[in-house]
């Protein structure tokens, strides 16, 4: 099957990609853009860690089709730090342990970013709401709330 | 330039400590910046893409694996089977009866029976499907009484009634005991299989070098050593032809800490195929590999006397472990070890059963073979107590352990914070003032728990310390920490760079850590048996030590006085009562003189005293530091749905010393909530042999909607041993939690549920099962419909 | 890592070309990708082309007029949760749109997804390799349904959330085709039968969803029962419309979802229609849910338990919406 030409608008960059019409954005930004924060966890759909921003709204790179969010702004983890600082949930996850092993950390952040930007004070019930589909096998995610809070307190 | 002048300008900065402070992890940044790179990222180069073909039969005789039309494909470059193996494997030496690839026979569905290397996937799934397999079906065994059944057909051939290891170990007089006693109660317990569910998939990249015949394996591994040891053996290589390399690991929990068969497909696909193989496993593939906690049944004695002291203890398990040994023998045997060692007890009978079936393979998972017993253990004390009309809390005061203490079976116990372990919850949790008066559907309930500080006889006995790490200064006056301890999330990395900088009284900008590459940092065992603190952090102390001597001469030197005159401070030093100073770069420049780099190396090993008895099976439970936890679980209970929710949990653990209070806590938070997982949601399932639940739907990992708040107090009893007097913390809080629960559930709806996990399904069941035999004790006696008070509840 | 299996990929922006597209033998279409994808990682379907109608404008519109809802089959369950019109008029809508899969789903999953959502069953969302060793399904590829061997039917469940609420709100589709489109009750686009439950024709696609206007004082609620607090499908769940005038019910209707291979309006609540919401009403209720729902060993979770946590639900519904 014919490879087809994607452009897609990653953390604020243009990336023209030959990909074929069936691939899912996960492998688009790993294996093509080399963007390995994105993570997989799952045979499709079941764990978060995949999560990235569409347009400012949390998706799962594992069940997108990379042709389906053409034009779209897509945002990973990698994007978060502005200037070599880290984001403010970031900094919160690193200095409060919301991060053990790591692997569900960077879905854990973009859905955290994502409810954030919608509302920015969040109580905890909120914060349970936005993160209840990444699934965190180490922290029992008590650490992880603190670390959300502790970030909505600190952001301007 | 060289620093002749030994006074110094400007102030020293002070000394700095960096134990028992809260402490982000040293490649924290790494995984909240996405740049931490897992076996699956790695950027190796271009890679092979590795599959791996299974047995879609329980049980039966391999007839033939053709690979003609595979291989004829274009794009496929390997198609091995066992045949390619030179050895069998399994992590513990006496009992390794498992090929990497099945050979002669297939024991499970989903068993690998042979591997694919492609040039992409599209060619590794055509050529799975390529390959023509025969097997000739054998009668399947999915449950520990159809394996034990006489006449049942064996796994192993050398395995009479398909029996890896029956355990009987008795300790003092049972009879007299039971006799002893003034409540003597007998009860059945069933625990679910469960499984790790590390959200990291299992991924491992093998390169061959055909032309130096060498190997560099980077893989998900908790146990790099281990694995680098099978690796040779099952290849038919020499040791030094491998390298074996741990990157970012996501998470274990005792999944990988035994070599997997998928490590050495890889290893052995990228040989066939003379370059480098990735091979990315599904999460199916993960349950298939599983190695998780075994489903098991336990009848259980205990005697105990109306002050709650325990005279008598008599259990049986039955683990069904599925179709091979991995650390099987263990499991059986810590179930016993730490059956009873939590408390003083008068006596015990153990008997135990680890039975082969054909499923996927348990093994270690977090708090090895000791979270089922406890469960039944804690379950009986708590219906005791009941019956004695005894505050559960009494009935474990009752038996604490003072330390100096020997237990039953011979296990060293130095110190035991246990009391203040219960006292702290107690207070927390509101228990005496809250307990029975939190209405109808509202309960707490309380449960202890222990685990080791590390295996204290390691599993390949060599004669070598059991824990070494070297430490490296250089021109740059930093210091690199070389351990071969694993990082898996636990954060080991961090604790041992706090241990050297403490030591040194650096700061942690110092130190930076190297860890887990065989071709660079020391041999350790592994990240098992929560060893890593205790053994590793006493190897990292002692290395520190003898820097700080390295150190300490120079500067004594350079200073034209004795070491013993030397105040050492850190980034700076001086000669004690004056004002004669040199600082850290001048002291490194002093010791490098005429040596060069320096490398220090620290060991340590557990003393003899704590390696357990002379017995059968005595090493395993053994260790040179017990931590202890109890905890209460405040639950509510939804009647109608049979949805029990936990509102918050009070734990207290005795770390012994809490070298980062911060990772402690997120330890033991970890701990309790996986505890909370196998107690309400997790399972396993099967269909004639078929995962049922082989997916993060069906499988049922706690989400954060469901999960509590957990209050954590450390108790610190400073350790005679331990570095700094620390104490294990990532696995002692696990044990409590589903005794606990299944108590609160009772405190909260007078049920008692013997059975894990308390999904709603099977609450609902018991609770409706209640109701019809309180309808039928009604009616039998001339009552009908007449409230009959509930046995249980007080 | 878990590539799909090959097809062809559209975006149309229109309707009709979406139509002309899915006119063609098989193609299939893909909205959020939520349950359609983790079956294309499956395995389990393997469409020669996807249509994505996610670029089509008119299908993402909610429209509102005098309680009446026009409901584009594009609109995200993330929207319906938070539209403040459907808050007003039919809130089950939003609880049901919020209780499903985890957030960032319901930021891509729609509404015409998630009425079309396939049956499941612990039989048939597996990997092929494990299909494959079980000898198939009847679902898919195989002649026998592991749930009810000796039946001759597909057991798989639906599971989605949003049509229990729909049903019992007396919803109407209007679904598409090349040919043009057509208005059906909500009811009609399901059958009861797990390998084929949607009545939609090849090529047919539902377009939008219209909701009546609301009897005056009309309240509603969702529940599900699921083992966890999010990411669960149901296990049962239950939607509940409900006027009560004078002390007494006007009005009654439940949805229900997760129990049946089809999500199904419970028939005979007008029975209920002048009784006083008492004990009596609600055990009556519950006769009528079980004698109509009909879970099967579909999920890891017992059929027993699904089929009583049905009418738990219902009830404890019905009784807090009369409670206001």
């Amino acid at each position: 099957m014919p490879k087809r030409l994607l452009t897609l608008a990653v953390n604020g960059r243009r990336h023209e990609i030959a990909a074929d019409g069936h691939a899912l954005l996960v492998d688009v930004l790993r294996d093509a853009l080399g963007l390995t924060g994105t993570k997989q966890g799952c045979d499709g759909g079941e764990c978060g860690a995949c999560t990235v921003l569409v347009d400012g709204a949390p998706r799962l790179a594992c069940l997108t089709l990379a042709a389906s969010v053409e034009g779209r702004a897509i945002e990973t983890i990698e994007g978060l730090a502005r200037s070599g600082r880290m984001s403010a949930l970031q900094q919160a996850f690193h200095e409060r342990l919301g991060t053990q092993c790591g692997f569900c950390t960077p879905g854990m952040i973009m859905a955290a970013e994502a409810l954030l930007r919608r509302t920015p004070h969040p109580d905890e019930a909120e914060i349970r709401e936005a993160l209840a589909g990444n699934l965190c096998r180490c922290t029992g995610y008590v650490k992880i709330i603190e670390s959300v809070r502790a970030a909505a307190e600190a952001r301007p | 330039m060289r620093h002749e002048d030994v006074s110094l300008r400007r102030a020293p900065a002070p000394p700095t400590h960096s134990i028992g402070s809260r402490t982000p992890l040293v490649d924290g940044i790494e995984k909240v910046t996405g740049r931490a790179r897992y076996t699956a990222d790695l950027p190796l180069g271009p890679t092979l893409v590795g599959r791996i073909g299974r047995s879609p039969v329980a049980h039966g005789v391999i007839r033939r694996i053709d690979a003609t039309r595979a291989l004829a494909l274009p794009g496929v470059r390997a198609v091995i089977t066992g045949e390619d193996f030179a050895a069998p494997y399994g992590v513990i030496p006496i009992s390794q009866n498992e090929w990497p690839l099945a050979r002669g026979k297939v024991r499970y569905r989903g068993e690998p029976l042979f591997a694919v290397a492609a040039e992409d996937e599209a060619a590794a799934e055509a050529a799975l499907a390529a390959v023509a397999v025969d097997i000739e079906p054998l009668p399947a065994l999915f449950t520990a009484a159809e394996a034990r059944a006489p006449g049942a057909p064996l796994l192993h051939e050398n395995k009479p009634g398909n029996i890896e290891r029956e355990v009987e170990q008795d300790f003092g007089d049972v009879a007299a005991g039971f006799a002893a006693a003034d409540l003597v109660l007998e009860r059945r317990y069933e625990c679910a299989e469960v499984a790790h569910g590390q959200i990291e998939l299992n991924a491992t990249v093998a390169h061959w070098e055909p032309e130096r015949e060498r190997l560099t394996v980077h893989s998900v591994t908790q146990v790099p050593y281990y694995l680098h040891l099978t690796l040779a053996q099952t290849l038919g290589l020499d040791s030094s032809q491998i390298r074996v390399v741990k990157p970012f690991v996501g998470g274990g929990f005792g999944h990988r800490v035994e070599p997997l068969n998928f490590e050495m497909v890889a290893a052995a696909l990228a040989r066939a195929a003379s370059g480098a193989v990735k091979l990315e496993l599904t999460r199916e593939e993960g349950f298939l590999t599983h190695r998780g906690r075994p489903a098991t049944e336990t009848r259980l004695k205990i005697g105990m006397k109306r002050s709650g002291e325990i005279t008598a203890v008599d259990a049986e398990v039955v683990q069904r472990g599925g179709a091979y040994g991995g650390y099987g023998l263990v499991t059986i045997l810590y179930a016993g070890a730490l059956l009873h060692a939590l408390y003083k007890v008068g006596a015990v009978r153990y008997r135990g059963y680890r039975v082969y079936t054909n499923l996927p393979p348990c093994g270690a998972m977090r708090g090895h073979g000791a979270v089922n017993v406890r469960f039944a253990f804690e379950s009986l004390l708590d219906e005791m107590a009941a019956e004695l009309g005894l505050d559960p809390f009494v009935v474990r005061r009752a038996n604490l352990i003072e330390p100096p203490y020997r237990t039953l079976n011979d296990l060293q116990v130095n110190s035991c914070g246990l009391a203040q372990c219960l006292d702290a919850v107690e207070q927390a949790s509101g228990w005496r003032e809250r307990r029975g008066k939190l209405g109808r559907g509202r309960g707490l309930g309380m449960a202890c728990s222990h685990y080791v500080s590390g295996s204290a006889k390691p599993v390949h006995w060599s004669g070598e310390p059991h824990a070494v790490v070297n430490l490296k200064l250089d021109f740059d006056t930093g210091i690199t920490v070389l351990t071969g301890a694993s990082d898996i999330g636990q954060g080991s990395s961090t604790l041992l760079a706090q241990v050297v900088a403490e030591v040194l009284l650096l700061p942690m900008a110092r130190i930076r850590v190297v860890a887990t590459d065989s071709a660079l940092t020391p041999k350790d065992n592994g990240s098992y048996s929560s060893r890593v603190s205790f053994m590793v952090g006493n190897a990292a102390l002692r290395a520190a030590q003898g820097l700080k001597r390295v150190l300490v001469e120079a500067a004594a030197k350079r200073m034209e006085v004795e070491p013993d005159d030397i105040d050492w401070q850190g980034e700076s030093c001086c000669v004690a009562g004056t004002d004669r100073r040199m600082d850290f770069a001048q002291v490194v420049q002093a010791a490098l003189a005429d040596t060069g780099t320096l490398t220090v190396k620290g060991t340590w090993s557990t003393p003899p005293e704590t390696q357990g008895g002379k017995f059968r099976g005595a090493a395993v439970g053994s260790t040179a530091g017990f931590s202890y936890a109890a905890q209460v679980v405040e639950v509510s209970v939804d009647e109608d749905t049979g949805m029990v929710r936990v509102e918050r949990v009070w734990v207290a653990h005795d770390c012994g010393r809490a070298l980062n209070p911060l990772a402690v806590e997120g330890q033991v938070q970890g701990a309790v909530w996986m505890g909370m997982g196998q107690a309400l949601s997790e399972e396993t399932r099967y269909h004639a042999g078929l995962p049922l639940a082989a997916n993060f739907l069906d499988y049922r990992i706690p989400t954060i909607a469901e999960s509590p708040p957990i209050e954590v107090t450390l108790v610190e009893s400073m350790d005679p041993l331990g570095p700094f007097g620390a104490k294990e913390a990532s696995e002692g809080g696990l044990h409590a939690f589903p005794p606990a629960l299944a108590a609160a559930v009772c405190d909260a709806i007078g049920l008692r549920v013997r059975e894990l996990p308390l999904s709603p399904d099977r609450l609902l069941e018991a609770i409706q099962a209640r109701r019809r035999e309180e309808k039928l004790r009604a009616l039998r006696a001339g009552r009908p419909g007449a409230d009959v008070p509930e046995a249980e509840r007080r | 890592m878990g590539a799909l299996p090959e097809f062809a990929f559209a975006r149309p922006a229109t309707l009709a070309e979406a139509c002309a597209l899915l006119a063609v033998e098989g193609a299939r279409a893909v909205a959020g990708g939520t349950d359609l994808v983790p079956n294309l990682r499956r395995g389990i379907e393997r469409p020669a082309q996807l249509v994505d109608l996610g670029g089509i404008a008119a299908l993402d519109r909610i429209e509102e007029r005098d309680g009446a809802l026009a409901l584009g089959a594009g609109v995200t369950l993330a929207r319906l949760a938070d539209d403040a019109r459907i808050a007003r008029v039919l809130p089950a809508l939003a609880e049901a749109a919020r209780s499903v899969a985890g957030p960032a789903h319901r930021s891509a999953a729609t509404l015409g997804g998630n009425l079309c959502q396939d049956t499941r069953c612990v039989f048939y969302n597996q990997s092929e390799w494990w299909r494959r060793a079980n000898g198939w399904c009847l679902k898919r590829d195989g002649d026998t349904c592991h749930v009810a061997p000796q039946g001759r039917r597909c057991h798989a469940a639906y599971s989605g959330d949003l049509a229990p609420v729909l049903l019992a709100a007396g919803a109407e589709a209007e679904t598409a085709t090349a040919a043009g489109t057509r208005r059906v009750p909500l009811a009609d686009l399901y059958r009861e039968d797990g390998a084929a439950h949607l009545t939609l024709a090849p090529g047919e696609i539902v377009a939008r969803v219209f909701v009546p206007a609301p009897t005056p004082g009309r309240r509603s609620g969702y529940r599900k029962a699921r083992a966890r607090g999010a990411v669960d499908f149901p296990l049962a769940g239950v939607a509940v419309v409900l006027v009560v005038r004078d002390g007494a019910i006007a009005e009654l209707g439940v949805g229900l979802t997760g129990t049946n291979s089809r999500p199904f309006r419970l028939a005979g609540t007008e029975g209920f229609v002048g009784q006083p919401v008492d004990d009596a009403l609600l055990a009556s209720l519950a006769k009528l849910i079980q004698k109509q729902v009909s879970p099967m060993r579909s999920t890891v979770t017992q059929s027993y338990y699904r089929r009583q946590v049905a009418s738990v639900l219902a009830q404890r519904l019905v009784r807090e919406l009369a409670a206001g």
